[in-house]
C-alpha cells in the first residue's frame, strides 16, 4: 500500500487555497486540508472539501471526439490532431490568421495559458486570443491600470485581517470568497467597522455595521456621494493627494455635484446610512475596499472601478498594508490568464502588442514575425463568428454557452462556425457544439503554477496519472502547434515553458519552480531570483507614477426596466456551484444542497403577482425566456429579481443582455430587463 | 547535543505518543531531555481514543505506563502547558524560549490530595480521574470560575494551600455582581459565556452560529461524527442551499449527535473557516443542561420553546421549502 499526500490548489475561486490530496495506490481518495497555507490555514470551503468530487466521475472525456454525421465517434489522438490541425492550417490559409479566434482558460496553468497565447500568435498568426475574464474582471485590468498602472489586487489575502474598515461592495464574499471572509470576519472581531454595499440582502451582511442597498448600476452615483461627504467633512488625505496624485481639481469639481440628496434619491439608499458608511470609511487610519462582479459586470464598469481607486486614493488608502483596492477574483487562475496575456492586447506581463519593444522581443524570442493590432474580445468573437467573419474557434476550458450573455446568440454564432475545437474535461454544453472535442486533464493530473487573487504564484502538483486518454492541456497545445509548423514548442515539462515565462516577463522575473517548492510565497511583481515578492503593490510610487483621479459622471445602466419588463434582474452564484457547473455539478454533496436554479423574487413582488413559494414560474427577457422555481424572500428588494447563471436546465444568461462596457467590453451581467408570469398563462 | 561546551541535551516539542517515546529512547541514552507540550498533561490525541489501529489495543494500556515513565525518568524534565515561543541558534548550540502558562497552582506547595478533583464539577463522571501526571491545574479553556477547587484545597491543607492567589480572585470575581468586577470580562471563552445573561447568550450564539458557511468540515474531522444522511441533511430540518444554515438547529444537531462522545480535540474548531467557537459548546455542554447555552429546553411542550428558537423566527434566516 502507497499513501502520498500531494500539496496542490484548489481548482475553484480566486482565494488560492491549497491542500493535501490524499493518494492510496494511485487513486484519490480525500482531500486534506493545510494547516500552514497562509491563506486556508487548515480550513476550506465546502467546495475545496468537494474538490476531489468530480475527478473520477464517469461523464469525463477519456478520448478524443469527432463529429460525423452529427454523432460524436471516439478516435485517436493521432487522428484527433491531424484533423484539428488540417482543418486549422487550411482555414489560416484560405481565410488569413484573423478568422480564427482561440479562448483561453482560467481554470488552466499560468503555463498552458502562455502557450495558448503563444500559439494564437506564433502560429496562427492573429491576436485573437482571450479567456474568461473578458466576463468577470476586465473592467478591472482596465480600469486599475487607469488609474495605478497595474490591474490586479493592491494588497494580500492575510492583510485584511488588520483593516480598520473594510467596505464590501459588489461582492457576495460569503458565499463565493469563502476564506477572504474569514478575515474579514477576523477583521470585524478585532474591531473593525464593515459598510456593504450590496442590492441584495447577502449573508455578510448580518454582520456589517452599515448596509447600503442601493438599486443595481448606481454604484458611481453612491461612490461619488460618499466622496463628496469626505470632501464636505475634510477627511480626505491633503498630503496625499498633492504628493501622489494627479487629475484632483477637475475629480473634486464632479464629485461636488452629487450632494447627499440628490444620491439618496437615485440610488434609493438611506441617508444616514450613507453618512455613516462615509465617516466609517473616511475616519479610518487603514481602509480596505474588497469588490467583485457587482462593481464590474456593467456597462460602466471601468467607471464603477476607477471610482472604487478615487475613494481610495482621496483617503490616502493605498499603498499601505492593509488598505488599498481589492478586486476578488473568481477562478483559481483567472490573475494568471491575464498575466500570461492570454488577452487581445497584451503579452504575458501586460506587455502591449502595439508597443514595438515588447513586439520585438517576442519575436526574437519566438523567432517569427507577431500580429500588431490587437485582437477581438471573448464578446467580439461570438458577435464576429455570427457575421461570418470569424470562420473557426478552439476552446480550451470555457463553456461560453452558459457563460457568456444571451446564449440564444451564442449557440447561433456558433453553429455558424466552420470548424470549433473544444479542449475540456467533461462534454460541456460548448463541446456539444464542437467538431472536434479533445479531452483535457483536470487539476489532479498536472504540474503547473496557478496565480490567486493576491497576485500569490503557487505550485499545482499531478496527483495521478490521467484519466484514460486525457492529456494535460499544454501537451496538446505543444503536440498541435508542432504539427501546425510551429518550431519552438519543445518542452520537456511545465518548468521549462516556465522558464521561458520568466525570461520574457519581468513582473514573474524571480519566480521558479525550485522556489515555490521550498514553501516561498511568492506574489509579483517578482522581478529577480532575489526578490522576496510583493505582498502590496504602489508602495513609494505608483506603477505609473502618480495615482489618476478621474471625474466620472453617474451614467444609467443599458437596459432598464419599463412597462412591458418591469423588473431588473441581476445574475450572480450561490455558495454550492461554480460557474457553468462542468465540475461542481457533478459532486454529489455540492449538488445536492443547490440541485437546480431559482429565481429570487420579493414577497411583495410575489403576492401582486399571486406566485407561491417553490412554484415554477416564466422569465423572459427580449432574448429569451426560461422556467424557473421561484424563491420568495426579503433578502432581495421589490422591483428585483436574482438569478444564479450555474445551471443549464433555467440558464440566466438566456435573458442577460449584450449591452458592453465600451472599454473593457465587458457584458452587463448585472442589470437587465425582464418580465415575470406564472407558468400555466402558456398553458 | 551540544558540541561546544558538552553538554548533551534535546528538546522534544509535542507530547503525544510519539513525543513520549522519542523522550524514553533518548532519556535511555543517557540524555537529558526537556519535553514541551502545550496542553496541561502529556498524553496527546491517543490519551483521547479508545483502541488503537490495526490491533484494537487498548490505548491508554499502551500509553498510560509510558507516561508515567516520562513523567518519573530522572533525564526528562517535563515543560507541561508550555509552548515554544523562539528559537536561535544553529545545530548543536540552540536556544530556545519557552513561555510556561499560568496553571495558579503553586506545585511547590501542591501536595497531589486530589481534593480539589472531588468538586462537584470535578468530581462528576464525565471528569473523574483529570488528574494530570503533573499534578494539579486548572484549565483556563474549561474552568467555569464556580471557586469550589479554591475551597476544596483550602479546607484539606489549611496551613498551605496550593492554589494561588489568583485562583481566589478569580473565585471572588465571579461572586460579584457584574456591574463591580473590575476589568470587565474574563478572557477566556467559556467562562464569557457562562457569565452571560440570558439574552446576550442567545444574542452570542446567535451571532457566532450564523457565520456559519456550511462547509461540513466540524463534521468532516470529527473522530466521533458518526455520519447519518437522516439529520444534517434533512431537508425538512435544515433547507438545502441556504447559508447560513437554520440557526441554531444546525449545530444543536451536530453537538447532540457527538455528544458525551467528545474528546475534546478542538478540530472542529481547527476546521472552521469562520471561527465559530465549537469547542466551547462542546465544554458547556458537558457540564450545563443546552437550556443555558442555546436556550432550548428539551422535552417541554412545543409552545414552550427556548427564547433562541423565538428570536430566530423573529429574524427569518431560516428559509424553507427551497426544495420543493
Amino acid at each position: 500500500m502507497n499513501c502520498d499526500l500531494v500539496l496542490t490548489v484548489c481548482p475553484f475561486c480566486g482565494c488560492g487555497c491549497q491542500f493535501y490530496l490524499e493518494v492510496l495506490d494511485g487513486e484519490i481518495t480525500e482531500v486534506v486540508p493545510c494547516k500552514t497555507d497562509e491563506v486556508s490555514g487548515g480550513q476550506l470551503c465546502i467546495k475545496g472539501r468537494n474538490a476531489a468530487g468530480f475527478i473520477y466521475h464517469p461523464d469525463r472525456l477519456k478520448s478524443p471526439l469527432v463529429k460525423r454525421n452529427g454523432e460524436f465517434e471516439a478516435t485517436s489522438w493521432d487522428e484527433a490532431l491531424k484533423i484539428v490541425s488540417g482543418r486549422l492550417s487550411e482555414i489560416k490559409q484560405l481565410q488569413g490568421s484573423d478568422s480564427i479566434g482561440i479562448l483561453s482558460s482560467a481554470k488552466c496553468t499560468n503555463e498552458e495559458n502562455y502557450l495558448m497565447m503563444k500559439f494564437a500568435r506564433a502560429v496562427v498568426g492573429t491576436n485573437n486570443v482571450d479567456h474568461c475574464a473578458r466576463l468577470c474582471h476586465a473592467s478591472t485590468v482596465l480600469g486599475l491600470a487607469n488609474s495605478f498602472g497595474s490591474g490586479a489586487m493592491t494588497n494580500s489575502i492575510p492583510e485584511i485581517e488588520g483593516a480598520d474598515c473594510i467596505f464590501v461592495i459588489g461582492s457576495n464574499t460569503m458565499e463565493q470568497h469563502p476564506l477572504i471572509s474569514s478575515r474579514v470576519l477576523r477583521a470585524k472581531e478585532k474591531g473593525a467597522k464593515l459598510i456593504v454595499a450590496d442590492p441584495r440582502r447577502i449573508p455578510l451582511v448580518e454582520f456589517a455595521d452599515v448596509y447600503l442597498q442601493h438599486r443595481p448600476g448606481t454604484d458611481v452615483c453612491l461612490l461619488n456621494g460618499i466622496m463628496n461627504l469626505i470632501l464636505s467633512w475634510n477627511l480626505a488625505d491633503n498630503d496625499f493627494i498633492a504628493g501622489r496624485t494627479e487629475g484632483f481639481e477637475e475629480f473634486k469639481k464632479k464629485v461636488g455635484e452629487y450632494t447627499a440628496e440628490k444620491v439618496c434619491q437615485i440610488t434609493k439608499v438611506d441617508r444616514t446610512a450613507l453618512e455613516k458608511a462615509a465617516r466609517c470609511y473616511g475616519e479610518a487610519e487603514k481602509a480596505s475596499i474588497l469588490y467583485a462582479m457587482g462593481i464590474t459586470q456593467h456597462t460602466t464598469g471601468t467607471d464603477n472601478v476607477e471610482s472604487c481607486a478615487n475613494l481610495a486614493m482621496l483617503t490616502g488608502n493605498v499603498g499601505r498594508k492593509s488598505t488599498g483596492v481589492n478586486p476578488l477574483r473568481g477562478q483559481n487562475n483567472v490573475q494568471g490568464a491575464c498575466d500570461m496575456g492570454a488577452l487581445p492586447n497584451v503579452y504575458s506581463g501586460y506587455q502591449s502588442v502595439r508597443d514595438e519593444a515588447s513586439r520585438g522581443k517576442f519575436e526574437k524570442a519566438w523567432a517569427v514575425k507577431l500580429p500588431q493590432e490587437p485582437g477581438l474580445t471573448e464578446t467580439e468573437m461570438i458577435d464576429a463568428a455570427l457575421k461570418g467573419s470569424l470562420k473557426a474557434m478552439y476552446i480550451m476550458g470555457e463553456n461560453p454557452v452558459l457563460s457568456d450573455p444571451d446564449v440564444n446568440h451564442v449557440r447561433k454564432a456558433l453553429s455558424e462556425l466552420d470548424f470549433l475545437v473544444v479542449e475540456d474535461c467533461f462534454l460541456s454544453e460548448t463541446a456539444q457544439f464542437a467538431h472536434v472535442v479533445l479531452p483535457a486533464c483536470s487539476f489532479a493530473e498536472k504540474e503547473g503554477t496557478f496565480t490567486a487573487t493576491d497576485r500569490r504564484v503557487q505550485r499545482g502538483r499531478k496527483a495521478i496519472e490521467p484519466i484514460g486518454d486525457s492529456k494535460p492541456d499544454w501537451v496538446i497545445i505543444t503536440e498541435l502547434a508542432r504539427r501546425m509548423g510551429g518550431t519552438q514548442f519543445n518542452y520537456e515539462s511545465p518548468e521549462a515553458i516556465m522558464e521561458e515565462i520568466v525570461n520574457l516577463t519581468p513582473s514573474y522575473g524571480g519566480i521558479s519552480y525550485e522556489r515555490l517548492d521550498s514553501g516561498e510565497v511568492l506574489a509579483w511583481p517578482c522581478p529577480s531570483r532575489e526578490h522576496p515578492g510583493t505582498k502590496f503593490l504602489h508602495e513609494e510610487v505608483f506603477a505609473r507614477g502618480k495615482g489618476r483621479f478621474f471625474a466620472i459622471d453617474y451614467e444609467q445602466p443599458a437596459e432598464l426596466p419599463d412597462e412591458e419588463y418591469p423588473f431588473i434582474l441581476t445574475t450572480g452564484r450561490v455558495m454550492f456551484q461554480f460557474h457553468t457547473g462542468t465540475m461542481t455539478r457533478r459532486v454529489p454533496a455540492l449538488e445536492r444542497e443547490a440541485p437546480t436554479g431559482f429565481v429570487e423574487l420579493n414577497p411583495e413582488d410575489a403576492a401582486r403577482l399571486s406566485i407561491v413559494q417553490g412554484e415554477k414560474v416564466q422569465v423572459e427577457s427580449r432574448r429569451g425566456e426560461i422556467e424557473i422555481k421561484a424563491f420568495v424572500t426579503d433578502r432581495i428588494s421589490p422591483g428585483l429579481v436574482f438569478i444564479p447563471f450555474h445551471f443549464a436546465e433555467c440558464a440566466a444568461n438566456e435573458l442577460t443582455s449584450r449591452n458592453l462596457d465600451p472599454e473593457a467590453k465587458i457584458p452587463e451581467f448585472k442589470v437587465c430587463a425582464v418580465r415575470i408570469y406564472k407558468g400555466d398563462k402558456h398553458g | 547535543m551540544n558540541r561546544g561546551n558538552g553538554h548533551k541535551s534535546v528538546l522534544v516539542i509535542g507530547g503525544g505518543i510519539a513525543g513520549i517515546q522519542a523522550s524514553l529512547d533518548l532519556a535511555d541514552m543517557g540524555i537529558k531531555v526537556y519535553l514541551v507540550e502545550k496542553s496541561p498533561s502529556i498524553g496527546g490525541r491517543m490519551a483521547q481514543l479508545d483502541k488503537t489501529f490495526p490491533t484494537n489495543d487498548c490505548a491508554m494500556c499502551i500509553l498510560a505506563p509510558k507516561m508515567i515513565e516520562a513523567s518519573q525518568h530522572p533525564n526528562i524534565e517535563l515543560l507541561t502547558y508550555s509552548e515554544l515561543e523562539e528559537v536561535s541558534g544553529e545545530v548543536g548550540n540552540f536556544k530556545v524560549k519557552v513561555k510556561r502558562k499560568a496553571t495558579y497552582v503553586d506545585w511547590e506547595k501542591c501536595t497531589g490530595c486530589g481534593e480539589c478533583t472531588q468538586t462537584e464539577l470535578g468530581g462528576s463522571k464525565e471528569f473523574e480521574g483529570e488528574i494530570w501526571v503533573d499534578r494539579i491545574k486548572i484549565d483556563e479553556a474549561s474552568c467555569v470560575q464556580c471557586g469550589e477547587c479554591t475551597q476544596a484545597c483550602v479546607e484539606e491543607n489549611k496551613e498551605r494551600h496550593a492554589m494561588t492567589n489568583v485562583a481566589f480572585e478569580r473565585r471572588k470575581f465571579v461572586e460579584l455582581p457584574p456591574e463591580e468586577r473590575e476589568g470587565g470580562e474574563p478572557e477566556i471563552l467559556a467562562q464569557r459565556v457562562a457569565l452571560m445573561d440570558e439574552e446576550s447568550r442567545a444574542d452570542f450564539w446567535h451571532k457566532e452560529l450564523s457565520k456559519c458557511i456550511k462547509c461540513f468540515g466540524c463534521c468532516d474531522v470529527c473522530p466521533v461524527w458518526i455520519y447519518d444522511e437522516t439529520e444534517l441533511e434533512n431537508p425538512e430540518w435544515i433547507a438545502p442551499g441556504e447559508i447560513p444554515p437554520a440557526v441554531p438547529l444546525f449545530h444543536i444537531i451536530r453537538a447532540y449527535r457527538i455528544g458525551d462522545s467528545c474528546i475534546n480535540c478542538g478540530m472542529c474548531e481547527e476546521a472552521c473557516p469562520v471561527d465559530i467557537p465549537l469547542r466551547t459548546i462542546h465544554q458547556l455542554m458537558r457540564r450545563q443542561p443546552p437550556e443555558s447555552i442555546f436556550e432550548i429546553i428539551p422535552g417541554l411542550e412545543p409552545e414552550i420553546k427556548g427564547r433562541l428558537v423565538e428570536r430566530v423566527k423573529e429574524r427569518p434566516v431560516v428559509k424553507t421549502e427551497i426544495s420543493k
